[in-house]
């Protein structure tokens, strides 16, 4: 069991009704952390359409997580 | 001062502007973002932009890093909107300084389409119907089978590796062109997919050779470039835009090669060919297609493909000028023209002698139809040839390569052997009668003093350099040579010799016993 901060933007904090949550998983990594909770918020997205950032940089799907990291699931951007 | 920043109230592009100057730069160029009333049919009454700012700020500094650097720009700065934004309002803001014109579009565009891309900012669309959505969220979610990417790392760096997939559902082109010759038919087209080319050189030559060939279907297009693009290179390379220059060529036409036609197993491989690398790379390829704009990679090609006995296709360029050769298995090789290889630097190339576009590109299309012709054994001309072509008398001359005599019935007795030798390689060679060693293809180079070359004159081809001179300096010696170091007794080359091997020149040699041994006393 690790303990993580879970970061949301746009639609996924739309879909989630929060934009932050401290939670606990046995998750091993992001992807298995992502399928865990957008079974419990149903989100539209699947991973494969997301990126992932952990403490604040990019990161493959399959890195091990660790305990107090910053996770944030990155939906398409669409900036300028 | 800061290179990307987020601001949640209306932006000073006055003050912005500012900030860019530069004494040295004699322009600027400027790209502003604005809230538009529609998008994709809709009517649009707002905007909402978000922000994942920490990520955000990191990956747009390195964007404008990057454009420095690329570009070689005095300054840039990019500022987006967050919050809440009105019909009209500015929503980003990028400027760029510099000492000319073009790098400043090219900066600016490439900020701009990169920040598009890679950093984490959503946007919010508000209807005038009450309607809102996340712009590309939503699009993906309805349609995530035409959105995947295989590769997670690269969805915000120009997602390419998407299929291509058109809105009538072409998957390919349309090949009933050259089908309906009759030469080519079907089984034609199934030999084109079934072929697999490797093109080294993505540039004046190799850009029509591409597009022809991926057009034609080629099913494994190999593209070896270790080459950024540069704005010199778009008069004549038109498969590329302005707006890439600065990206390895390599990936760039691997891209364009797969919006032309997603059926092509295209790829790339961002390295300089040589004959390091050369056998490996051309192992998995049926022909060979030199597009390089040097002797070296040219007679490398050369050399994989006589080797593997593979066949190739090699071009060249001279101002209004072009040559052309097919190279096949037990044919002429480049190297019955010129049994010297040519070494660069002795006839210019298209950015010192300069050249006009058409010219590469008419003879990139020869290639890619002598390719074509290849695969599917279409009549050529019966013996092996060299094809001159002036492009301002439009006269063209073919002059017949003979396989040369030495190598008639057996493998290129011309090809240098492998220059590179290991550590248990011997520093020395017996000695024999030095023409043997002449016609071996090693360099001599005497090492005596004039005294003693005036006493006992060498009447073989030679060069002299002092041994102090060479010890030295061993770097004045070409890697691409294999060299034989004489002096009388074999001890002054031997020593020569440990220094031109530790300056990575392997392919050195001390004759034992020096001179003393071979000349009559």
């Amino acid at each position: 069991m690790i303990i993580v901060e879970i970061q949301y933007y746009a639609l996924l904090r739309e879909q989630a009704g929060i934009s932050s949550e401290r939670m606990e998983t046995t998750a091993k990594t992001a992807l298995e952390l992502y399928e865990e909770v957008r079974q419990r918020y149903g989100f539209s997205l699947s991973s494969d359409q997301l990126q992932v950032a952990i403490d604040n940089d990019f990161s493959q799907w399959d890195v091990a997580l660790q305990n107090g990291q910053r996770i944030v699931f990155i939906p398409p951007v669409a900036g300028g | 001062m800061k290179h990307f920043e987020f601001s949640d109230s209306m932006l000073d592009t006055g003050a912005l502007h500012a900030s860019v100057e530069h004494h040295a730069a004699g322009g600027y160029a400027s790209f502003e973002g604005w809230v538009r009333d529609h998008n994709d049919g809709r009517s649009v009454r707002r905007l909402e932009y978000e922000a994942y700012v920490d990520l955000a700020i990191k990956e747009g500094e390195r964007i404008v890093a990057e454009a420095i650097t690329r570009f070689g720009i005095h300054n840039a700065r990019c500022v987006h909107r967050v919050g809440a934004l009105e019909l009209g309002e500015l929503a980003v803001w990028v400027g760029v300084s510099s000492a000319h014109r073009a790098e400043a579009f090219a900066a600016c565009r490439y900020i701009i389409d990169e920040v598009k891309h890679r950093v984490p900012i959503w946007k919010k669309e508000h209807y005038t119907n009450g309607d809102s959505g996340w712009v590309n969220c939503e699009r993906c979610a309805q349609a995530p089978e035409h959105t995947h990417s295989h590769d997670h790392a690269s969805v915000h760096h120009h997602p390419p590796h998407e299929p291509h997939v058109h809105p009538d559902g072409l998957q390919a082109p349309d090949y009933s062109r050259q089908i309906t010759l009759a030469s080519v038919g079907l089984e034609g087209q199934r030999k084109i997919r079934a072929a697999r080319v490797l093109v080294l050189g993505a540039g004046g030559l190799g850009s029509p050779v591409l597009s022809l060939l991926a057009g034609a279907g080629i099913g494994t297009l190999g593209i070896v470039d270790d080459d950024t693009l540069d704005a010199s290179n778009l008069h004549r390379q038109t498969i590329y835009s302005l707006a890439d220059c600065g990206r390895p060529k390599a990936l760039l036409a691997a891209e364009r090669i797969r919006s032309l036609n997603p059926e092509v197993d295209v790829r790339p491989y961002v390295e300089r060919a040589s004959e390091k690398n050369l056998t490996a790379l051309s192992e998995a390829y049926d022909i060979l297609v030199d597009c390089s704009d040097n002797f070296s990679t040219r007679f490398a090609v050369n050399d994989a493909a006589v080797k593997l006995q593979k066949m190739a296709v090699v071009a060249s360029v001279y101002q209004y000028e072009g040559q052309i050769q097919v190279i096949r298995p037990n044919g002429a090789c480049l190297r019955c023209l010129w049994p010297k290889a040519t070494l660069d630097g002795t006839v210019g190339n298209c950015a010192e002698a300069g050249v006009l576009g058409p010219v590469p590109s008419i003879l990139g299309s020869l290639q890619a139809l002598e390719v074509l012709k290849l695969i599917l054994n279409l009549p050529s001309p019966a013996t092996h040839s060299l094809i001159l072509i002036d492009l301002l008398s439009l006269e063209v001359r073919r002059v017949e390569a003979r396989r040369a005599a030495e190598c008639a019935g057996r493998t290129c007795q011309r090809i240098p052997q492998p220059l590179l030798t290991s550590d248990t390689e011997p520093l020395e060679l017996l000695a024999r009668p030095l023409q043997l060693y002449v016609d071996e293809g090693y360099t001599l180079i005497d090492l005596r003093d004039d005294k003693e070359r005036a006493a006992e004159p060498l009447h073989v081809d030679h060069q002299c350099i002092l041994a102090m001179s060479l010890i030295s300096k061993p770097q004045q010696l070409d890697s691409n040579s294999r060299y034989l170091l004489l002096c009388s007794r074999g001890q002054r080359s031997l020593a020569a010799t440990k220094a031109v091997r530790a300056a990575g020149i392997s392919a050195a040699w001390s004759m034992q016993g020096g001179l003393s041994c071979v000349t009559p006393a």
